[in-house]
């Protein structure tokens, strides 16, 4: 009997889960304005790392200093 | 990511810029007084300021996240390079967004002279039954970004652009009407109709 009961309660953390997650998934969001919903969607739209690379390496390497300015403190 | 992305560019130095001044940031829309020197480092917090911007308005006005990365780049490459060049007339997010939609437009002009492109008549969607007072909602949040895509695609390219420079809180209709060429009372008035058929479109994309 105790242990049917912990079946069952286990059975219904599963079925909250589920529907928790079935809930997320298609989870209503309402916007006001176009503007709003412009906004939420920049907010989770990430910039692609790989643009930071491509830009590291289109800059170039890094230059040395000149002696001069090493010698200098320029 | 952003610490990285400071690192690297931090060793690199803009082609005439000048490295020991003090820099004055304007990305909250304050003025840069003019002949204020760059520092290096200068150009990874621009990067790490508005990237997210200038890629989300490339990606919604291309509807090619590919081409997306591709302008986002180009457009940091060409502000790195002309760094020296900026003047503080304009906050560095309206700087940038002036060469985005440059870079956009261009884009945009060599692929519709290559396949006779033409965006719906805008007419349609302002004649359209869609009320812009009522809420605009959205059931699927993952699906949420492609049916705003879709619903761009629908609009000129006038449209589309105006609802995503207003979009963006950082800009005044001021701004955005520098940006796209037109007075503020202009913005005011086609960004009733741009709101108007983005709604129609988008109920459609349900």
């Amino acid at each position: 009997m105790k242990r049917q009961s912990k079946l069952t309660s286990r059975q219904s953390e599963q079925q909250q889960q589920h529907s928790n997650q079935q809930a997320e998934q298609h989870a209503a969001l309402e916007f006001p304005t176009v503007e709003e919903m412009l906004r939420h969607d920049a907010r989770h739209t990430p910039v692609p790392p790989s643009i930071a690379h491509r830009l590291q390496e289109s800059i170039g390497p890094v230059q040395p200093r000149p002696w001069w300015r090493r010698l200098f403190g320029s | 990511m952003n610490t990285t992305v400071k690192q690297s560019f931090a060793d690199r130095k803009p082609t005439r810029g000048r490295l020991s001044e003090p820099v004055h940031s304007d990305c909250a829309g304050t003025q840069t007084p003019p002949e204020i020197a760059l520092a290096p480092s200068k150009f990874a917090d621009i990067y790490n300021e508005h990237s997210r911007a200038i890629y989300y308005l490339a990606l919604r006005f291309l509807g090619d996240p590919q081409k997306a990365e591709d302008a986002t780049h180009d457009v940091f490459l060409k502000a790195f390079r002309k760094m020296d060049s900026f003047r503080g007339e304009s906050s560095w997010r309206t700087w940038l967004y002036r060469i985005t939609i440059n870079h956009c437009r261009n884009l945009q002009q060599s692929w519709n002279d290559r396949h006779m492109f033409s965006n719906a008549d805008d007419a349609v969607w302002d004649n359209a039954p869609a009320r812009t007072d009522s809420p605009l909602r959205v059931l699927e949040t993952k699906e949420l970004g492609q049916r705003i895509q879709k619903a761009l695609d629908g609009l000129s390219d006038e449209y589309r652009l105006l609802l995503l420079l207003v979009a963006d809180e950082q800009l005044s209709y001021e701004q955005v009407g520098v940006l796209t060429d037109q007075t503020p009372d202009a913005v005011r008035g086609k960004l009733h109709r741009a709101r108007k058929a983005f709604a129609a479109l988008f109920e459609k994309t349900a």
